[in-house]
């Protein structure tokens, strides 16, 4: 460059930065760094735990809020009712939210690299057989760890013992029992859905023999007044189970078995646990229904309940009063699975942790999350859900609220109906919709079908079916249809389509069920249900969830043979 | 004719490793301060974390790689706007480094290239 010119470029370098440089040899060349801690700011404390925060937060927010602000508007401006408790809710759901968020941060950090860790080497090191009941065991735990199980036994509560003898004794007495048959179901999906990824076996022959026993017992169930009280509760305990604690860490278990045999290259891998997930607890839900029908009557239920009501009555112990019960409840629910990973680590595998520090933190946050999760649970979910429930009812209905307070209907008949059927319809498809597990459903299926099963398809299809079975659900409770009326015809029907579908499209549609049910809509729509049922005199407001979940399957099965039909011409 | 390809000399590149989910903000800024595109891939990153202790757990295992080529003359002026929106002087925040590129091609508008009498 000539020596009296300067480039501009160079100036404006020489002007604005202040850089000092120093050789990256010279700091790890020095010894004291080795000292490997890092000293923080407090300005950098806020700079990390700020943005933490927000997203874990945001995210919590944005999944609950729009169903708590649709469930509220729809109160106040189409039912002209007010919010009754409204600080009380708002205080609940602000626990779930912040309890949603302890517990899936906690979930991430403290089990999620337990569950990789032993899904990795567990099937290098030991037996298969071994490996299978590790994984069954699992299955039990990990429902126990489901905060939306927490629902169920929530919803026990407002039962009423008289019209529906057996669901009250399985929902309370029973309700341990309950939960660990349920476990036990999702445990037996696990071991056969790990096997199915090994050997690859087709699912269709899967849903054959899950589904026609459990229809065969159904109809069987049925045909007794007291017991077909109980299908509800069991169909809708299959989409209870399939949630956010579930899903992820039996997958990761059942992945590393299936590569560990060389198996996981399969891109349907992930598919079909959680469908088996939620077809064999329906089964075991109804044998244990029927092992209680051999062994009680239903007056023998009564006189129990009533006994147990007298003792209550008298002496309530501080553990058994809310909102401790709920944070009992909370270890109960967490403490079990997480000394059975670390037995298996320690035990069987005899690996050390990594990060001891991390997972405990992430354990801590987890108990405590779901601690704070089950108060806002019956505060904020179950009391929400169970008001806009009974008040929907007063669209077409006169109505005697539980307090005591007579409604008469708001609008003529036919058209307070269809309010009804509407509002249903809308929450169903739009908190589908809104569901992250659904998006990311979406995003798997178009990069496995080569992009001719859209997202976008997919995501809508699901929501229809949500939407349709949770109208249908509501349809059930207002007309007091049986609900076998219902299961069955709409099982044979997806039967029949799976018959005919591909196996892709059949592991997709079947799994889309299971995705839909997350930790809010499950309490919200199951306390809804409960709500409506007792507004309406109905014995059983159960249901609507398993509604729920037939329905995507076969939205999703038709999209699916639209879809093909469609590309063969 | 042979064809013909022009070769741009004084390029750089500016390579920023962050947390997933703060590449955005980042990119816009060097935006903002002239940069003229960007490459953003995804990767799993180690070290800083197992060192913070429990702050650790607030850190990303999830990294965000921005890669950006820019002029010789705009290059301190990108680097220090990205690596103050990016608050890199927090640990765990991230990491950034400039390269000097030997040559770089890439679709040059005619306009320009007539300016310095180079088109076709």
């Amino acid at each position: 460059m000539d020596k009296n010119k300067l480039r501009y470029g160079e100036f404006v370098r020489e002007i604005q930065a202040d850089h000092v440089y120093i050789s990256y040899s010279d700091i790890t060349n020095s010894s004291e760094q080795k000292s490997s801690k890092i000293k923080l700011r407090i300005i950098d404390v806020y700079r990390l735990v700020t943005p933490y925060i927000s997203v874990r937060l945001l995210e919590q927010i944005y999944s609950l809020m729009p169903l708590a602000l649709y469930l509220v508007i729809f109160q106040i401006f189409i039912l002209r009712q007010e919010l009754s408790g409204a600080s009380a809710i708002s205080v609940g759901l602000l626990a779930v939210i912040m309890g949603l968020m302890f517990f899936m941060e906690g979930i991430k950090q403290g089990l999620m690299p337990f569950g990789e860790l032993i899904g990795n080497t567990l099937p290098k090191k030991v037996h298969l057989n071994l490996v299978l009941l590790i994984a069954f065991i699992l299955g039990i735990g990990v429902t126990f760890a489901e905060p939306a199980i927490g629902a169920l036994k929530t919803a026990g509560a407002l039962v009423d013992v008289k019209t529906a003898p057996y669901l009250y004794l399985l929902l309370n007495d029973y309700a341990s029992t309950l939960v660990l048959l349920v476990g036990g179901g999702v445990g037996l999906a696990a071991v056969l859905g790990t096997l199915r990824f090994i050997y690859s076996w087709s699912l269709k022959p899967f849903i054959y023999m899950s589904i026609i026993p459990t229809l065969v017992l159904t109809a069987y169930l049925m045909t007794d007044e007291n017991l077909s009280v109980i299908l509800g509760l069991a169909y809708d305990s299959g989409a209870v189970t399939t949630g956010p604690v579930t899903v992820p860490l039996v997958l990761a278990l059942g992945i590393g078995i299936a590569s560990a045999a060389g198996k996981g290259n399969n891109s349907l891998s992930g598919f079909g646990i959680v469908t088996l997930a939620s077809v064999f607890p329906i089964f075991a839900v109804m044998l244990l229904g029927l092992f209680l029908s051999f062994n009680y009557s239903p007056q023998d239920i009564i006189e129990l309940s009533l006994i147990a009501s007298d003792i209550q009555t008298i002496q309530i112990p501080w553990y058994d009063k809310s909102p401790f019960v709920e944070m009992l409840l909370g270890i109960r629910a967490i403490l079990p699975l997480v000394l059975f990973l670390f037995f298996v680590l320690k035990v069987i595998l005899k690996e050390k942790l990594a990060n001891s520090g991390i997972i405990i933190y992430g354990i801590v946050l987890a108990i405590f999350g779901m601690m704070i999760f089950n108060v806002g649970l019956t505060y904020g979910l179950a009391a929400l859900g169970e008001q806009s429930g009974s008040l929907v009812a007063v669209a077409f209905s006169d109505v005697v609220l539980s307090n005591g307070q007579e409604l008469e209907a708001l609008y003529p008949y036919f058209l307070g109906l269809f309010v009804a059927v509407a509002f249903a319809w809308i929450l169903g498809f739009g908190a589908t919709l809104a569901e992250p597990a659904l998006n990311a459903l979406g995003i798997t299926v178009e990069n496995l079908t080569q992009g001719t099963f859209k997202k976008r398809t997919l995501m809508v299809a699901v929501s229809l079916g949500v939407g349709t079975g949770i109208a249908v659900g509501v349809l059930k409770i207002i007309f007091n249809i049986p609900i076998a009326y219902l299961l069955i015809p709409f099982y044979i029907i997806a039967l029949i389509f799976t018959y005919f579908s591909d196996e892709k499209f059949v592991n997709i549609a079947w799994d889309s069920a299971g995705v839909t049910t997350g930790p809010i809509t499950v309490p919200l729509v199951l306390a809804m249900g409960l709500g409506f049922g007792n507004a309406m005199n109905v014995t059983d407001g159960f249901g609507i969830l398993s509604m729920a979940s037939i329905g995507p399957i076969i939205a999703v099965l038709v999209t699916g043979l639209y879809v093909k039909k469609s590309q063969e011409k | 004719m042979q064809r013909k390809i022009t070769v741009l000399t004084d390029a750089e590149l500016i390579t920023c490793i962050v947390q997933k989910g703060n590449a955005d903000k980042i990119v816009k800024a060097a935006y903002k301060a002239g940069a003229q595109g960007s490459t953003i891939h995804y990767a799993q990153g180690s070290g800083v974390r197992e060192k913070l202790g429990i702050f650790g757990v607030a850190v990303e295992a999830e990294k965000e790689v921005i890669q950006l080529i820019v002029s010789s003359d705009q290059v301190d002026r990108i680097f220090d706007t990205m690596y103050l929106v990016g608050e890199l002087d927090t640990p765990g925040k991230g990491f950034m480094y400039v390269t000097k590129l030997e040559k770089a091609a890439t679709y040059i508008p005619q306009e320009i290239l007539k300016k310095f009498g180079l088109d076709s």
